[in-house]
């Protein structure tokens, strides 16, 4: 496809869920017979009509590609034009879309041990890759770190306390305290000698490009470390 | 001043544009007086469906001289690159690649790019 004929979709609010304080998920539908294929952790690319402009926001899908509905989870950014344009859509409202877009995505089943590292809303790729590591036949082991501001601010919390439940493979560490590097440090490079683990990596901040440097300065290989820094 | 000759491999006529750098940002997306920023505010179309935030391929452009005028790019734009279709020595994502004073370059905004990164 060239430039200039992308594919534009209209996706029509069908709920939206508060998930913490000024966070809220918008689940969309597209028209009878339409449907995105995606893969898990990509994202589309918003067209906001906001005063005279068409702003241009990606929004990393937080559902999985089998959902019937498409899911974006943000946080209301102060000062942020695009947020703020989404935040005041209700149900029934459209959006135009580009996408799926990005390569910071799990599609096929792990071969190796995989490590999720999320950050705020960076969670919401991070989500879908999740689900589609759990359903894969054989269980590595998979872990999640997720740094949040605080308790009710680790998003999908219940979810994933409920994978636990059901995945023995699967692990989830809420860190509520700002020491994400240092857990990551402790468990993965201090803790053993073993470097053949993948790492996806999602956040808004520099520690997601810090935690980038230093897993690849202490051995792991570059491609072992997937990233999105929004 | 800065001079960027504009090549569009689908056959649009070519342009060029002249500008200060010292004016950027020239709209809101990409760097500051990247590429993409310069394109955008002369109203010239380039993809960007990351929103110029480093975190896709769209705004893939190949330089076709002046690429040694151009500050090196960082890690994440080369992971990016690394996955970008019809990726060549000499290509950049024009949300990163800044450009400085007093140079002169032609880009070459490619025809395709996939559905994917």
């Amino acid at each position: 496809m060239s430039a200039g004929e992308r594919r534009v979709y209209e996706g029509r609010i069908t709920r939206i869920v508060r998930r913490a304080p000024d966070t809220r998920s918008l689940f969309f539908s597209l028209p009878a017979g339409e449907r995105l294929a995606y893969r898990p952790g990509q994202f589309i690319s918003c067209q906001l009509p906001v005063g005279s402009d068409i702003l241009t926001r990606p929004y990393s899908l937080a559902s999985s590609p089998e959902d019937e509905e498409l899911e974006i989870c943000l946080n209301l950014v102060p000062g942020g034009r695009g947020s703020a344009y989404l935040f005041g859509l209700g149900v029934g409202d459209t959006v135009r879309f580009t996408g799926p877009w990005g390569s910071f995505c799990l599609d096929a089943a792990p071969e190796a041990a995989c490590i999720f590292v999320a950050e705020g809303t960076g969670i919401a790729p991070i989500r879908p890759m999740i689900a589609r590591a759990l359903a894969a036949p054989r269980e590595w082991p998979i872990a999640l770190h997720y740094a949040a501001a605080g308790r009710d601010q680790v998003l999908y919390a219940e979810e994933f306390e409920r994978a636990v439940e059901r995945h023995a493979c699967f692990t989830f560490s809420p860190v509520l305290d700002g020491s994400l590097r240092a857990v990551i440090e402790r468990t993965y490079v201090a803790g053993d000698a073993d470097r053949s683990r993948h790492f996806y990596i999602c956040g808004v901040g520099s520690i997601v490009t810090e935690l980038r440097d230093w897993l690849r300065a202490t051995g792991y290989e570059r491609r072992a470390v997937q990233y999105e820094k929004w | 001043m800065v001079r960027l000759r504009i090549i569009f491999e689908n056959g649009d006529p070519e342009r060029v544009v002249e500008f200060d750098p010292a004016k950027a940002p020239f709209q809101h997306d990409g760097l500051p007086g990247s590429i993409l920023d310069v394109l955008l505010g002369h109203g010239i179309h380039l993809e960007h469906a990351c929103g110029g935030n480093c975190a896709c391929t769209t705004c893939h452009v190949v330089v076709k001289s002046g690429f040694e005028k151009l500050p090196e790019a960082e890690e994440s734009e080369l992971d990016l690159l690394d996955k970008a279709p019809g990726l060549t020595p000499t290509s950049r994502l024009g949300c990163q690649a800044v450009l400085p004073n007093n140079c002169e370059l032609t880009i070459v905004i490619p025809r395709f790019t996939i559905n994917l990164a």
